[in-house]
């Protein structure tokens, strides 16, 4: 469903980070990215939403191009097809929960009527009149989950959702995205460096100077 | 005060108008400018008491009196009282009482040796309201609280008070009068206009009090008066005179003046001297000549007075010296008038005669205005 | 010290990132400052320019005595010439005459003319003598001359030896320039004369308009000054400077205190400002100081720190503001004089001086108003928890302390009760306390105001809410006032501030419009120069004009300035024909007044002015005596009726009971009423026609209406030029709060547009929310403004300038004012937003802090 041809992409400054990075992920798939900092990941998974363009090459999702997209219509596409879920949760304060899970129901146009349903699936039934400071941090981005896949996207992005995370909560959380892609019929793309994260995926893949390659398998218990 | 240096100066050059005002009213030229003022004709007959008084239609008259005093300790004393009147020839038919029509110009001045210095005093004011006034008919001028007055038994009284001194005295005549020049009619330069009515009362007998910062001190002594009005005097070529008024110790009274040129060279000039008895000897101006024996320099004016002179009256030699050098009339910061006036003692052709009174006029420098 | 490295770095940290908000800060501090500063020199150095002009005129002198009315009989004059204890007496005659040509009709062409006796006045103001030409010693006396300061000979346009017509009565006369005075201080347009001359050629035969009187050393004057008084009685007035003074100070102190009010309000907005930059300055650094707490900084020092902050900010403001106060004054007072435009000082010409006094004084109220600003966020950012603090969305929370309620409902109950207290030394003090804890209360009220609205919107439009957009937008507002509308304060004060003033004004205005429209009721207006304490026309002048033709009807006035105390400035005598029928009919009556037919028999009735009534108790009902004419007489007050003329008092009566009283026929002013098919232009025609017609001042109805609201206009230009500055410096918050909200909330939008949102819709957001909140903060503002005018009107008005207006609402001017308000603080937000939809934004949701 999602398909990378031949990126490459330099900072502002001239410094490469990709280059000729070729992938496809097929539909329904949930991948972990490995990699040391400043190997590019969070560029990559840019590119990927649309946020930012390729220097080449060409992002291909469901055989549309997002790369040779305008803003309104790579928004567009974010809107409907992908969902996000960030370190920092990004969880608005002034929102209700479930008027943040709603959000992207509304910008889709759609009905909020599985918004209930949602909460009770991340575990927090009962609480969407509840503002975010009432909130701990793992119950925080339990609601950013329920934002990520309210609307059924094709696409979950996670930016190391649990790096602010204790590791208890961490792996209840990571079980929870896991879980909520799979139940939605969703890809996935989690981006970490914890290797306990990365084992939650189908596969493990390491993001390095020369592209993207599956990770040695080794399993930990 | 708080008078700046400028503010001085301006005040001096507004009332330093007085004096040239004097000067100017005692000159001719003006009086065509402002007609209706009587000329003095030599025949006019001065009548009693009628002339004691003022004469408004004149433009200038004066009543001037000064004599020797004496304390209960012997000290001897200088004094000076002047009233001027002056017509302004102001229009006629303004109807305000504060119509300035008349002024009235005041000196008051002591010598006191002891003091070292003239003691003095000016004023000026607008005739009106009975505040101020020279009226007619018998002497009788006031200005404010100055005030001169011939009494009815014929007698003068002076009562002035300046700030740090004052007179009170009364003056009683122990001789007749002195009509002076012709019957009266007094020449003043080489033309005939130029002349005043003019007469004196010499031998005045003088009581009275002086006072000292309030403080009475009881005085005697001889005076001078001198009473004259015009309405043009002085030659346009005239800068001043030299006047002295004399009661000596004999009886007899002499009158002397010149008049100056800008040069120093007289222009004119006039001397009397009646003795006891009564007989008057006349000189002609060139029987007259007024010489200087020692001059002042003024350290307030920088003016320089012959304040020692000799007079010579056809045969007879007169030496004047002063009762004290700084006897200069330096009223800058206020009317303005600058002059010598002072005290003197007479010999008369080296012996002792008496005392009388100089007076000096134009020697200090125009005024820079 | 390690510590003072520290908060080196803090500071320039902060000053360095955020540039712009701390420009804006010194900005809006230096503004308010440098108005407060400038309008007060301008206004001390007009002050004082103008009491010492007054004081030149009255010399040296211990003591003055003068008439009630202008004028007295001059036998005063030798009886306190001789009396006991005065050294000298000065008479002194003064009065003004008109310039005919060009300048006719205009209400400066006054030329005061100080006649005095010159032998007499050197003594005692010697600067006031003229200087003749050289050589014309005596020109002083002449008949015909008049002295002129340099400024009257500037203003005529004549010089030494011209000719200079004046009119007397109705009459033209002229005189020769002679020369210049003495001294005059600069700007001051006066004229010298001769009193003789001036008695007999003005027709003042007889006349004095006062003594000043010098007494011998050692008299001791408060208690000759008693004595005298006893001596002359009821019907003369013994007065020293310092009586002067305060008459001069009473002339103008209301108009100079409410202008410094007006400059202070400037500074008022600012302080709003500063506090809603610095608060929001201090939640956008919560995490930073919860970091800093952590790592061990007390509770004192993060205090300290903060409003170290904020005085810097008041110092560098402060300064600021008092070099540019002062240059704006120099500038003013060179270019437009010391009058701004309120007529209080007229002809004066002064020049700045700095006081050191009313400079520091300003600094510590621009740096106090700073530091007041600073102290609520830093008290809250110090008090905080950290552990609270460092977590997100606690921002709104930690504000919410600054809106408790009743800090907000005690001011504004403490407004309600200011408003019921008189006035201290004439001076409306808790009407503008009572401004300011409005404001205060107000502005504190406004995001719980918003909260309650934005949540009701919510509630009532959850149905039909179907857009992200604008559920975000009634969220943010509902859930996040104190944020959303912290940026209003400044704004909010402003506009309030604007509002009132507006409706003050307003309200002013057609006031004054229909008080012309009922005391100007003739067509034509006719005077002529008066003639000593005579009225122009005498009784042949006013039979002429009662007999002319084209009139259907000619009244006659007469009216005379006339001091009741010593120390306040003259009231005004107007003796016209009055409509016994109903007194409503001729003179703009208040309520308060006795009919005509239930009036005393056995007394004469008058009708006061509403400054009668403040100032010297002339209340409905009462009997007060006058001294008019020959002795004391009583009158009965039968009315009160609305004087925006004359701020110091007037009072009314019959034309016939003032001349039975007086025995004075001659009048003033002649009201002429043109027949049906006259023209304006023929009656004029006709009256100049009259042999005395040249003299004549002839002024249609219309024209002294347009010309009083003209010079009403002027006199409120300044006003609003503060009040501009007051809104400038709001909307300068607006935009600097906007923006360092959409700074702050980077990451919100970021967010959105990961999940989709659209550039345009993040800016419509922003758009929206500036608007709406503008909108809130233009209704509450309005609601303030409101309540700010009723006190203005109500109270500051009539305590101050003792008259009571109408409200009248300016409507259109309102409306326009409120869209500029709406558009530029939804143009603000905008602006403000680009930076929310650039690409760093999107990229700071990866980044903290």
């Amino acid at each position: 469903m999602l398909e990378l041809r031949h990126i490459n992409k330099a900072y502002a400054d001239g410094r490469q980070v990709l280059s000729d990075l070729s992938y496809t992920l097929k539909a329904g798939e949930y991948v972990a990215i490995m990699g040391d900092s400043g190997v590019g990941k969070s560029t990559l998974l840019n590119l990927i939403a649309g946020l930012d363009l390729p220097d080449s090459g060409e992002i291909l999702i469901d055989d549309v191009a997002i790369s040779s997209m305008d803003d309104d219509a790579a928004t567009r596409l974010r809107r409907e097809a992908f969902g996000f879920v960030f370190q920092a949760f990004h969880v608005l304060p002034h929102l209700t929960l479930s008027q943040n899970i709603a959000l992207p129901l509304l910008l889709n146009g759609l009905s909020t009527e599985r918004v209930e349903h949602m909460l009770t699936d991340v575990g927090l039934p009962g609480r969407g009149h509840h503002f975010p400071r009432q909130l701990s941090g793992g119950e925080l981005q339990r609601v950013a989950i329920a934002r990520a896949l309210i609307h059924r996207p094709k696409l979950v992005l996670a930016d190391e959702p649990t790096g602010n995370l204790d590791p208890e909560t961490a792996h209840e959380v990571l079980m929870l995205i896991r879980t909520e892609i799979k139940a939605n019929g969703a890809s996935g793309i989690i981006v970490t460096h914890s290797d306990a994260a990365a084992a939650t995926a189908d596969r493990v893949l390491v993001l390095a100077r020369d592209g993207l390659h599956p990770a040695v398998a080794h399993q930990s218990a | 005060m708080r008078n700046s240096p400028c503010v001085d100066k301006f005040r001096r050059f507004v009332v330093t108008r007085m004096l040239v005002l004097l000067l100017s009213l005692m000159a001719t030229g003006s009086v065509a400018e402002a007609p209706g003022f009587p000329l003095v004709v030599p025949d006019y007959k001065l009548t009693f008491p009628h002339d004691y008084g003022a004469h408004p239609g004149f433009r200038i008259e004066w009543w001037y009196v000064t004599g020797w005093l004496e304390t209960a300790d012997k000290k001897p004393l200088g004094f000076q009282v002047t009233f001027f009147r002056s017509a302004t020839g102001h229009n006629p038919d303004n109807s305000s009482q504060f119509a300035p029509k008349q002024l009235i110009i005041a000196h008051v001045a002591l010598s006191d040796p002891a003091v070292g210095k003239l003691m003095q005093e000016e004023k000026t004011a607008r005739a009106g309201f009975d505040l101020v006034y020279a009226k007619e008919g018998n002497t009788d001028v006031k200005l404010d609280n100055w005030r001169f007055v011939r009494e009815a038994d014929g007698h003068y009284r002076v009562d002035m008070q300046a700030r740090d001194f004052g007179l009170q005295l009364a003056l009683t005549p122990t001789q007749m009068m002195l009509l002076q020049g012709d019957q009266g009619f007094s020449r003043k330069g080489p033309k005939p206009e130029q002349a005043s009515y003019y007469y004196s009362e010499p031998h005045l007998s003088v009581s009275g009090a002086v006072f000292h910062q309030g403080k009475p001190v009881t005085v005697n002594g001889r005076a001078w008066l001198d009473h004259e009005w015009s309405s043009e005097i002085l030659d346009p070529e005239a800068v001043g005179w030299d006047w002295v008024g004399a009661s000596l110790d004999d009886g007899s009274a002499l009158t002397a003046f010149q008049i100056r040129r800008k040069d120093g060279s007289r222009l004119w000039a006039y001397a009397a001297l009646r003795d006891a008895s009564g007989h008057v000897t006349l000189f002609k101006p060139e029987q007259v000549e007024f010489t200087p024996v020692r001059t002042w320099r003024s350290p307030h004016t920088d003016a320089v007075y012959p304040v020692a002179m000799r007079i010579r009256t056809d045969s007879t030699e007169w030496l004047l010296t002063p009762l004290l050098d700084d006897q200069e009339l330096d009223s800058r910061r206020s009317t303005g008038a600058v002059y010598w006036e002072g005290a003197v003692t007479l010999t008369r052709d080296g012996e002792s005669a008496g005392q009388g009174y100089l007076e000096l006029t134009g020697y200090v420098a125009p005024l820079d205005l | 010290m390690k510590r003072g490295l520290l908060s080196r770095w803090l500071l320039l940290g902060e000053w360095r990132a955020h540039f712009v908000q701390a420009i804006v800060v010194i900005i809006a501090i230096a503004l308010g400052v440098a108005l407060g500063f400038s309008i007060h020199l301008i206004n001390t150095a007009a002050f004082n320019e103008f009491s010492a002009a007054s004081k030149n005129l009255s010399g040296q002198s211990d003591l003055q005595v003068h008439g009630r009315q202008a004028m007295f009989d001059e036998s005063l004059y030798p009886f306190l010439a001789t009396y006991d204890g005065v050294e000298l007496a000065n008479p002194v005659l003064e009065f003004e005459v008109s310039v005919p040509g060009e300048l006719i009709g205009r209400k400066d062409n006054k030329l005061k003319i100080l006649a005095t006796d010159m032998f007499r006045a050197a003594m005692i103001s010697p600067d006031l003598l003229g200087m003749p030409a050289e050589g014309k010693p005596l020109d002083g006396l002449s008949d015909d001359a008049i002295f002129l300061s340099p400024a009257a000979m500037e203003w005529l346009q004549v010089k030494q030896g011209d000719l200079l017509p004046l009119n007397v009565g109705t009459q033209t006369m002229t005189l020769r320039v002679a020369g210049g005075l003495v001294r005059a201080r600069a700007g001051q347009r006066i004229a010298v004369m001769d009193i003789g001359v001036a008695q007999w050629r003005f027709k003042h035969v007889g006349l004095l308009s006062r003594i000043e009187l010098k007494l011998t050393p050692g008299i001791h004057r408060d208690t000759f000054k008693a004595a005298l008084k006893q001596v002359l009685g009821d019907s003369y007035l013994v007065l020293e400077i310092a009586d002067q003074e305060a008459r001069v100070d009473h002339m103008s102190r209301a108009y100079r205190v409410n202008l410094n009010m007006l400059a202070l309000v400037a500074l008022f907005t600012g302080a709003f400002l500063v506090f809603s930059t610095q608060a929001l300055s201090v939640i956008r650094r919560r995490h930073q100081f919860a970091l800093l707490r952590v790592l061990g900084l007390t509770r004192q020092q993060l205090l300290r720190q903060i409003l170290l902050e904020g005085a810097t900010l008041g110092v560098v403001g402060s300064l600021l503001g008092l070099v540019s106060g002062y240059a704006i004054a120099a500038i003013a007072l060179h270019f437009f004089g010391g009058d701004l435009g309120g007529g209080f000082f007229p002809g004066v010409k002064p020049s700045v001086y700095f006081s050191p006094l009313a400079a520091a004084t300003f600094f510590i109220i621009g740096l106090g108003i700073t530091l007041l600003g600073s102290a609520a966020p830093a008290w809250e950012a110090a008090s905080a928890r950290p552990a609270v603090a460092l977590k997100s969305g606690s921002e709104d929370k930690a504000l919410s302390k600054l809106s408790a309620p009743w800090p907000a409902l005690i001011c504004l109950s403490l407004a309600l009760l200011f408003t019921q207290i008189p006035p201290i030394f004439e001076l409306p003090v808790f009407g503008y306390l009572a401004i300011a804890l409005l404001l205060i209360g107000g502005i504190a009220l406004m995001p719980r105001f918003s909260a309650v609205v934005f949540s009701f919107l919510l509630k009532v439009m959850r149905r039909h809410i179907t857009g992200a957009v604008s559920t975000l937008l009634l969220a943010r507002l509902a859930n996040a006032p104190n944020q959303a509308s912290i940026a209003l304060g400044g704004v909010l004060a402003s506009f309030s501030l604007m509002v009132a003033m507006a409706i003050m004004v307003t309200s002013f205005r057609v006031s004054v419009d229909d008080w012309l429209e009922h005391v100007l009721p003739a067509d034509l207006y006719v005077r002529a120069a008066s003639v000593g304490d005579q009225g122009g026309f005498q009784l042949d002048e006013q039979k002429a004009m009662a007999s002319l033709p084209g009139f259907t009807r000619v009244d006659f006035f007469r009216s005379l300035p006339f001091i009741l105390e010593p120390t306040r400035p003259e009231i005004t005598l107007i003796a016209r024909p009055i409509d016994m029928t109903d007194p409503s009919n001729t003179l703009p009556m208040t309520d308060d007044m006795i009919a005509p037919v239930r009036l005393p028999k056995d007394v004469m009735p008058i009708w006061v002015s509403e400054a009668m009534v403040d100032l010297y108790g002339y209340t409905v009902g009462k009997r007060v005596t006058l001294p008019l004419g020959t002795a004391e007489q009583t009158f009965f007050v039968a009315g009160i009726w609305r004087d925006y003329g004359r701020q110091f008092g007037a009072v009314q009566m019959q034309l016939a009971d003032y001349q039975t009283l007086s025995g004075d026929r001659s009048i003033n002013t002649v009201a002429m009423w043109l027949q049906a098919g006259t023209t304006s232009a023929q009656a004029q025609t006709i009256l100049r026609q009259l042999p005395f017609g040249d003299a004549l001042e002839i002024t249609p109805s219309g024209e002294i209406r347009a010309l009083s609201l003209e010079i009403f206009d002027r006199s409120f230009a300044v006003t609003y030029l503060l009040e501009m500055v007051a809104v400038v410096i709001g909307l300068f918050g607006v935009a600097a709060s906007f923006s360092a909200q959409t700074l702050a909330r980077a990451k919100e939008f970021g967010m959105l547009r990961h999940i989709g949102m659209m550039r345009r819709q993040i800016l419509i957001l922003l758009a929206a929310e500036g608007g709406l909140l503008t909108a809130l903060g233009v209704i509450l503002g309005f609601i303030l403004g409101w309540s700010l005018s009723l006190v203005l009107v109500f109270i500051v008005n009539p305590q101050s300038f003792h008259w009571t207006l109408q409200l009248h609402l300016p409507w259109g001017w309102l409306t326009l004012v409120a869209g500029i308000m709406l558009v530029s603080a939804a143009l603000t937000a905008l602006v403000a937003g680009r930076q929310a939809v650039s690409g760093h934004a999107v990229r700071a949701v990866r980044e903290d802090w």
